[in-house]
């Protein structure tokens, strides 16, 4: 019996864990460029649980265990915002990003600023990085433009009624994206040893748009409801056996006066 | 519980955006208001499983880790400053910048402030001021008696003194500019100052070196879009909902978890 507590434990904890991924998808309903996680479970062949009084094969007790927590990468709706520094990348990539320590990052969140030294940089200070470089903009520059394939113009003041360009976003593609990490503030890294690739021909950025997050209100809410049901019902399933349990010990230890 | 803290946090953030919509809608119809835009990320995960890492002497790689995360967090609420439209009033000293630029202001306590606001007046002595009396740089005076004030949009003033028939230039309107825009912290009254982020003030003349013109007679409206601002006001509503949703399914499975034992 006490197989039974234990594999139902092992399915509670792992539904627990479950509900953290849900509420972490949930909270993040509004973060632009946020991919929603969806969570795996696998039996688990316990090694040294073995209940004799099957026959068998069945003898092995299966545990649940949770695989992984695996990355929906399906693209988010994008919002027409129109102010000009905020792009979104329609199709499979990513802009590239330098984080304080000299690493490199991506994202999919375009909502863009300019810092004092006139950089393009995300909403943390990241600056975006473009072919060549980061991205830097002179004081005078106004009308930015962003075009599908990533290159910048801006009208400079400096020079009568011409554009100037200003260097050209630098977006990669993976060819696995469900294998980058999550590192917060809207980022992913790259495991060790996997670096990017240029992107499709088709893919384009947007400018005047961001992409908000892909995760899907109803599934998460109906999904969270299974996982309060199957909780209660392990639970109830578990209180059986403990009532089973108290049952024998008292019955079979009656001893008729 | 993972999941209460992390819905929590979700709660809190739509709190502020909510906030920050409300604020939006209210300023409607403030001249020279520019909208705010609460943003939002995702915060530290626990990598409880990595990516990547071998699984067995052969080479064998996790292809999809453990990740959980904890919640989201408000990172900045940026102004967007686009241009407002323009709506005529007629008065002759209402001027509203069409481009780039920030009217100077000086403040009682002689720092500098900045705005778009260009609804002004004269003060007791004829010079130009804000409606909360504050000077206008570079300093415009109106003699006494002077008619017709005309505002060029390339900021000359000029106006018909007593004891002549032509027009003369009284002064030079000057606007200023910064490499980040968005950067520049809001002091209320419509005005803005600069900060370490905003970048160094660059001065200059109208519709010169990419500064916009003056139109006199026109009062820049806020730039606040009531259609996407009233659907940002239900996106937030219904993402609170959910998330209290969370909240109680936690509770939910905690008090089961409690009822275990009996």
């Amino acid at each position: 019996m006490e197989n039974a507590n234990l594999i139902g434990l092992s399915r509670l904890t792992s539904l627990e864990r479950e509900l953290g991924v849900i509420a972490n998808n949930v909270a993040n309903t509004n973060t632009n460029g946020f991919k929603a996680d969806g969570q795996l479970f696998e039996q688990f062949l316990m090694p040294v649980a073995r209940d004799d009084g099957f026959a068998g094969a069945d003898r092995q007790m299966h545990f649940v265990q949770d695989r992984g927590t695996w990355l929906d990468m399906s693209p988010g709706t994008f919002q027409q915002t129109g102010n000009p520094l905020d792009v979104a990348i329609d199709g499979h990539g990513f802009l590239v990003v330098q984080t304080a320590n000299g690493k490199e990052a991506y994202t999919r969140n375009g909502a863009l600023q300019i810092n004092s030294a006139g950089e393009l940089v995300t909403s943390q200070g990241d600056k975006v990085m473009g072919d060549s470089g980061p991205i830097v903009f002179q004081k005078s520059d106004r009308d930015i433009v962003i075009n599908p394939d990533g290159t910048i113009q801006v009208g400079d003041a400096t020079i009568a009624n011409s554009d100037s360009a200003r260097g050209k976003l630098r977006v990669v593609k993976f060819a696995n994206e469900a294998g980058l990490q999550k590192q917060g503030a809207n980022l992913f890294t790259a495991p060790a040893g996997v670096s990017p690739g240029p992107v499709d021909a088709n893919t384009h950025i947007v400018q005047g748009a961001v992409e908000k997050s892909n995760v899907q209100g109803v599934l998460a809410m109906t999904r969270m409801v299974e996982v309060t049901r199957s909780y209660a019902d392990i639970a109830a399933l578990m209180q059986q056996q403990d009532s089973t349990r108290k049952d024998a010990i008292n019955r079979l230890a009656e001893v008729p006066a | 519980m993972r999941a209460l803290q992390t819905a929590a946090t979700g709660m809190m953030a739509q709190e502020l955006n909510v906030q920050v919509i409300s604020n939006n809608i209210a300023n409607m119809r403030t001249t020279g208001y520019k909208r705010q835009r609460a943003e939002f990320q995702d915060m530290l995960y626990e990598h409880v499983r990595r990516v990547g890492a071998q699984t067995s002497d052969q080479g064998n790689q996790i292809p999809a880790g453990i990740e959980l995360g904890s919640g989201v967090k408000t990172v900045a609420t940026p102004r967007i400053m686009t241009q407002g439209t323009l709506a005529q009033t007629g008065k002759d000293y209402d001027v509203a910048i069409r481009g780039e630029g920030f009217f100077k202001i000086q403040m009682p306590d002689g720092t500098y402030a900045y705005t778009r606001d260009g609804s002004f007046e004269l003060d007791g002595q004829g010079r130009l001021v804000t409606a909360q009396g504050s000077l206008v740089q570079p300093g415009i005076t109106i003699p006494q008696n002077a008619s017709g004030v005309t505002i060029s949009p390339q900021g000359q003033v000029s106006a018909v003194l007593p004891g002549s028939t032509t027009s003369q230039q009284i002064g030079q309107f000057s606007l200023t500019m910064f490499v980040n825009k968005a950067g520049l912290q809001s002091i209320g009254d419509n005005l803005f100052q600069e900060t370490p982020a905003s970048g160094p003030p660059q001065d200059g003349t109208p519709q010169a070196d990419g500064f916009g013109d003056l139109q006199q007679g026109n009062l820049e409206q806020a730039n606040v879009e009531a259609v996407s601002e009233i659907s940002d006001l239900i996106a937030a509503q219904r993402a609170y909902e959910m998330n209290s949703k969370v909240i109680s399914a936690a509770d939910q499975m905690l008090q089961t978890s409690s009822n275990l034992m009996r």
